[in-house]
């Protein structure tokens, strides 16, 4: 259907010589006010609604209807409840179980961890006060006591060795 | 809890105007959402006692942490109770609105027993306050208890 229409536009505008070359008549641009407006709302409201309230409301709709919210009983004998078991709303649920730590074991991670600071941060005091009394006694020589590994002398004995053996004197 | 009846023509006219509305709520409540929940329980979580601060020693930071936890817990606790007793003493004096100044007074001596109580303990430590000084606010309260008698009774001179 669109290919009929476009016969007539090839030859309407036909000059002298049968041809048309639409370059150098008079075309003006359509004078009409700004749609821009309507344009961004129609964007906005389209990004809202599909991403957010459609998806969200039927989100809450299937847990509020078909999940339910949980009922608050005391806590059987003999059984400690699983860490998500201490929310109501199913989604709350959902999202401390497989999105969220267990808070008893992050608990615990930070009870060891600043037990080891405080293990670090004794042994750096005591090495302190060590230095402080020597620097203020000037009675122990081991301040100035530069310790030697020799693993590394022996590296470089080899070494020297070998070259030397190459080298000759 | 049971509606009651309409007493009059006036209350049923009224409560046939809110059955618009709560009509095909409850409706749907009863017939689509009820019979499609599950019943699943959850629970109030229970923390156990731990020692408190004055039982810990100075470098231990495990215990110290622990006490803190559980000061914050029981500060928690007693705030809600404050509150709870509050609660009371304010719907009794609606309830009884002429005469509340007597009825509601057990309910005010209460309440404000423990809001002294509660003062005591944590009051007056800043917004931002552990439990040392929580801890050092009540050795201090007992030195000078110790030296000038009961807190309100005035200070003595030094000797």
């Amino acid at each position: 259907m669109i290919l009929s229409k476009l016969r007539p536009l090839l030859t309407k505008n036909t000059s002298a010589l049968g041809l048309w070359r639409p370059m150098s008549e008079h075309r003006v641009f359509p004078m009409e006010p700004s749609r821009w407006q309507w344009n961004k709302f129609k964007d906005l409201f389209h990004f809202y609604a599909l991403v957010g309230i459609i998806p969200l409301s039927l989100l809450t709709l299937y847990a509020n209807v078909f999940i339910g919210p949980a009922t608050l009983q005391e806590i059987p004998e003999g059984y400690t409840p699983k860490y998500w078991e201490y929310y109501k709303s199913p989604i709350t649920r959902f999202i401390a179980r497989y999105m969220l730590a267990d808070p008893q074991q992050d608990y615990e991670k930070y009870l060891a961890y600043i037990f080891m600071e405080n293990e670090k941060k004794q042994l750096r005091q005591l090495e302190k006060k060590i230095k402080d009394k020597m620097a203020e006694r000037l009675d122990y020589q081991a301040y100035y006591y530069r310790p030697v590994m020799a693993k590394y002398h022996r590296i470089s004995r080899e070494a020297f060795d070998y070259l030397e053996s190459i080298r000759g004197d | 809890m049971a509606e009651a009846e309409p007493r009059n023509v006036v209350e049923k006219f009224f409560t046939s105007v809110a059955n618009v509305l709560v009509t095909p709520t409850v409706w749907v409540r009863e017939k689509i959402v009820e019979p499609n929940q599950q019943s699943y329980p959850w629970y109030h979580q229970k923390f156990r006692r731990v020692p408190t601060i004055d039982e810990c020693y100075t470098d231990d930071v495990v215990c110290q942490f622990e006490a803190e936890a559980q000061y914050k817990r029981d500060r928690l606790v007693d705030s809600n109770i404050l509150s709870i007793l509050r609660a009371r003493f304010e719907d009794c004096t609606l309830y009884e609105a002429p005469d509340h100044l007597e009825k509601c007074k057990p309910l005010w001596e209460q309440y404000e027993d423990a809001s002294t109580n509660w003062f005591i303990k944590y009051g007056d430590l800043g917004g931002y306050h552990n439990v040392k000084s929580a801890y050092m606010k009540q050795k201090h309260r007992m030195i000078w208890e110790r030296r000038h008698g009961p807190v309100g009774s005035g200070k003595k001179d030094t000797e």
